[in-house]
């Protein structure tokens, strides 16, 4: 086995030690593609270092169900579709039983095709538009806490506080901004709330006070607003939002589970956001954190995120399947994969792949403001017809 | 000999195509030949990248200007490719906002193809128009903001574009025959276009735009063309983009793929096809190699770890070295036979000048211009008939260069008119009187430097339909012929610029100081070269010099100015013994010295 880091990891990379070589029968290979370099690197960088654990992992363990090693080969695409697509046929050709796929959509699709061509499962642990079903095929499984995932949550929260009027500040500038807040209309109306009113920004705007001023002259007045906006443009908003008067209760989405928002100080108590996990004390995923920076160095409330703990167990799930199969053949791994209903691995959410569109059903983090630190309200899991469809 | 020569620059023109298009053959036919999906899916990609910046070329390269935009033009191709060709039902899904006549076509990709030329050429014959009449960083920053507004277009359409989200669900039909013929195709256009009349003035305006306009060349019409057909070649690559992954973004066609092109362009040099096909091959070739070697490797028993990042790093690095040790790219100006097997400069025949038939004259009726508070030229009547040697003297700052400028069209005169044989000139442009007949050399000299000695010769023979050869030779450049003009000493590029006026067959001649920097004996052979121009064609010289030696002997009629106005003119016998004239020289030394606007 060989060691792989990105630049930046060098050195806690070189850290490492050897994984021994058990007695397996045989080796499989899984290929990695992702953004190493280039805008996605700060995400596939988490779900390389959370994959190659859970590789070294089961590899020291004498391989999947004692039987395969794993040779993971690791391709940067230097977040670009067409080199995801050339890394995509060329892990294919090296015979890989089994795919990771790169964070956003379009690299990820072009990576995946000639895999679901191949008959080969993809895994995106990190994509969180639900759109590579529809794209690419069935071989293609998401296992981040989708888009759609976390407005069923954020709307079923918001109901559950006795919200019956909502309003969304979408931005079309990306596929998050726009398509979340849109899911948590349609999920919040599903449960019998109503939608007030919708406003748009543009990434990187400064002035919000068109939108504030009409969300202020609105009749009636939301009891909720629904962001999916990051910043600059959350701190910007809830700022002018907060100094206008309006002391409506804001709901966001993992975009603003940095440290940014706490920053924000008294402006941002009370928001509360959903988030892909929350380290608790004493939770499978404090614990996976510890791990994560003790062999990448670094601290857990900087540099690790929930993409890592999900490439973990995006591996595990596979070799779960693989398991389950008692084969590496693809068409059968990609059926135990979709059969999956409760796999359960350092999230500490169990996930469910037997879904509609291969996205995957678990746990969302909810996590409120409170005196300057995020306040855990708990996991929740939507029932999955609550789930907006993509 | 019109039709044998424009044949002839075609077939030279396509041989040089040939150059680049044959290694690029063998390389789709081994790559078929092979059949590896990864490896055609990298080719592929070279092939798609490499019509791409060949079709920027033909603007940037030409034009001289970098332009930002071009990556525009590839998304607005991908993008109405892939909504001309996806299924109906995947539209009714969608594309909720397409109108119903697209929302039920579905076309195979070369018609897609040709509805992409005709409307993103469409977009590009608009934007042109504006775009066209900028340069330098001017325009450089209207393709930004070209970019930025349709990236802004592709995100805010998304009711037909499905706006930031990934469309997905092209059809893949390309592959790498279908690519290489797109490169082919583009490098073949390039070339012809490069070699035509049009490209050939476009690079003449690149170098020098008013020495361009002194022969008769029009910028903005000729950027516009190379803007239009640079932009239908970028389309068709950016349709090529979508029909291989099958999925675009509009941010996969902004700045990341903008700079990516650029890079390629800029490294193997954008002043010529074969640079352009340089760039991209050295680009595709670093990346390749540095790709596999990040990935880890092991030489003997030394195994070294995969470092992620090599690839960008060392591309960086590489493209840094390439500018330091060849600022102008890799193959600078030239095309690559040019480099392989440099065209000999054979000794021409001189031929026959070109003859002025009918007599006629220029001539400036009061005419004045202002700058702010300077009367720079105030009320001066001046009257070069054909056959007439007349030479403009006067001290620093009298306002020769200023009234040069005036008669040329180059500067407009605020009083008085101007006519050429008659007809009224007052208001004609620089290169408007170019074409009726007057040409001009300037004062510090201004030759098309990175073209060659004869191509200088060329951009005003085509216009006048003389042959550039023999008349280089009547200048004896013919050996010099296929240097680039900047190498030449100052004495020959004196010269070249006075032939290259010659050769637009002038009725009249305006040279500005052309014994500047000349000893003695070169300003001897200058007066015998001239009398003899003068006796041979029957052009109409006007001369300004300081060289009173040299306008005494030469001219036959003196016109002196002095502060903008003409205070003496006669035969030079007279004009020297004039005490104003006397006055005016001598008299310089005991007055303040003037502000000088000959500038």
């Amino acid at each position: 086995m060989k060691r792989r880091h990105v630049l930046g990891t060098l050195a806690a990379a070189a850290a490492l030690s050897q994984a021994p070589l058990a007695q397996a029968q045989e080796t499989i290979v899984i290929g990695f593609g992702g953004g190493l370099t280039g805008y996605l690197a700060y995400y596939d960088g988490l779900v390389l270092n959370g994959a190659q654990m859970a590789v070294d992992e089961i590899n020291a363990a004498g391989g999947i169900a004692g039987k395969y090693m794993i040779d993971f080969q690791v391709k940067d695409v230097r977040s670009e579709a067409a080199a995801a697509a050339v890394a995509g046929n060329e892990l294919v050709a090296a015979g890989a039983v089994a795919l990771i796929s790169p964070c956003d959509a379009d690299p990820a699709i072009a990576f995946a095709q000639p895999a679901q061509a191949a008959q080969i499962p993809v895994i995106a642990p990190c994509a969180s538009t639900p759109v590579l079903f529809a794209a690419v095929g069935d071989y293609t499984f998401q296992t981040y806490t989708a888009d759609n995932l976390q407005a069923a949550v954020s709307a079923k929260y918001a109901r559950e506080r006795g919200y019956a009027n909502a309003y969304i500040l979408i931005s079309p500038d990306t596929p998050y901004t726009e398509k979340l807040p849109l899911y948590f209309a349609d999920a919040f109306q599903k449960m019998g709330g109503a939608l007030v009113g919708q406003g748009t920004y543009a990434f990187g705007q400064q002035d919000f006070s068109a939108e504030v001023t009409n969300i202020k002259a609105l009749d009636p007045q939301p009891d909720v607003i629904m962001t999916s906006a990051y910043e600059p443009d959350f701190p910007a908003f809830i700022k002018q939002l907060r100094a206008a008067g309006i002391t409506t209760p804001v709901i966001g989405s993992d975009g603003i589970d940095s440290g940014t928002t706490l920053a924000l100080g008294e402006i941002a108590e009370g928001v509360v956001f959903t988030t892909g996990g929350f380290p608790a004390p004493g939770s499978d995923l404090e614990a996976f954190y510890k791990a994560y920076v003790a062999r990448y160095g670094g601290a857990i409330e900087t540099d690790v995120a929930p993409f890592a703990a999900v490439a973990h167990e995006a591996v595990m799930t596979l070799a779960k399947a693989i398991e389950a199969a008692g084969s590496t053949e693809g068409a059968a791994i990609r059926d135990a994969l979709a059969a999956m209903t409760d796999f359960k691995g350092v999230t500490g959410s169990t996930v469910a792949l037997n879904t509609p569109n291969n996205v995957a059903l678990r746990d969302v983090a909810l996590v409120r403001v409170t005196g300057g630190a995020k306040e855990h309200l708990g996991n929740m899991q939507p029932a999955a017809a609550d789930v907006p469809a993509p | 000999m019109a039709a044998s020569t424009h044949a002839a620059r075609a077939a030279r023109d396509l041989r040089g195509a040939a150059f680049l298009v044959a290694p690029l053959a063998l390389v789709a036919i081994a790559t078929a030949a092979a059949g590896d999906p990864a490896w055609t899916q990298t080719v592929v990609n070279f092939f798609v990248a490499l019509t791409a910046v060949v079709g920027i070329g033909i603007y940037v390269g030409n034009a001289g200007i970098v332009s930002f935009g071009h990556t525009c033009f590839m998304a607005l191709g991908g993008y109405l490719s892939a909504i001309l060709t996806v299924a109906p039902n995947f539209k009714a899904g969608n594309l909720p906002g397409l109108p119903a006549f697209l929302a039920v076509v579905e076309l195979p990709l070369p018609l897609s193809l040709a509805f992409v030329v005709l409307g993103v050429g469409l977009v590009a014959g608009l934007t042109g128009m504006v775009i066209a009449r900028l340069d330098g960083a001017a325009a450089s920053i209207a393709t930004l903001g070209l970019l930025v507004i349709v990236y802004n277009v592709l995100i805010g359409a998304r009711e037909i574009t499905r706006g930031s989200q990934a469309f997905y669900g092209i059809p893949i039909t390309v592959g790498v025959w279908t690519a290489f013929a797109a490169a082919a195709v583009a490098i073949v256009l390039a070339r012809v276009f490069r070699g035509s009349s049009i490209g050939l003035e476009l690079r003449a305006t690149r170098e020098d735009e008013p020495a361009a306009g002194a022969v008769g060349v029009r910028a903005v019409p000729r950027r516009w063309s190379s803007w239009l057909l640079s932009a239908m070649v970028a389309a068709v690559a950016g349709a090529l983009y979508a029909h291989f992954l099958g999925v675009i973004t509009p941010k996969a066609f902004y700045f990341h793929l903008t700079f990516a092109l650029l890079a390629m362009l800029i490294v193997g040099g954008m002043a010529s096809v074969s640079g352009a096909v340089a760039g991209a091959v050295l680009v595709t070739v670093l990346i390749e190699a540095l790709r596999r070697l990040e990935e880890g490797f092991a030489i003997g028993s030394l195994a070294v770890p995969p470092v992620f990042g090599l690839t960008v790093v060392g591309l960086g690095l590489a493209i840094l070295l390439v500018m330091y040790r060849r600022p102008q790219g890799l193959l600078g100006f030239a095309e690559i036979e040019e480099l392989v097997a440099p065209a000999a400069s054979p000794h021409v025949a001189p031929g026959p000048l070109p003859r002025v038939e009918a007599a006629g004259a220029l001539v400036a009726e009061g005419i004045g211009r202002s700058f702010g508070g300077l009367r720079a030229v105030d009320g001066v009547d001046l009257r070069l008939a054909t056959g007439e040697i007349v030479g403009l003297i006067g001290p620093n700052g009298a306002g020769k260069s200023t009234l040069l400028g005036l008669i040329s069209g180059v500067l407009r005169p605020d009083a008085g008119r101007v006519t050429l044989d008659g007809v009224d000139a007052t208001d004609w442009p620089a290169w408007r009187m170019a074409r009726r007949g007057l040409g001009r050399t300037f004062q510090n000299i201004r030759l098309f430097r990175n073209l060659s000695v004869h191509e200088n010769v060329e951009v005003a023979a085509r216009r006048s339909g003389l042959d550039a050869g023999p008349l280089l030779a009547q200048f004896g450049l013919d050996a010099l012929a296929h240097r680039p003009a900047g190498t030449l000493a100052y004495g020959p590029q004196r010269r070249l610029e006075i032939a290259r006026a010659v050769a637009l067959a002038p009725r009249f001649l305006l040279l500005d100081e052309p014994a500047a920097g000349m000893n003695e004996t070169e300003s001897d052979a200058l007066l015998d070269d001239l009398r003899r121009l003068r006796d041979e064609t029957g052009i109409g010289l006007l001369v300004i010099d300081h060289d009173l030696r040299l306008i005494m002997r030469l001219c036959d009629r003196v016109v002196v100015l002095d502060r903008g106005q003409v205070i003496a003119e006669g035969p030079p016998a007279v004009v020297q013994k004039d005490p104003a004239v006397i006055e005016a020289y001598l008299g310089r030394a005991h007055r303040p010295t003037e502000p000088n606007s000959e500038g």
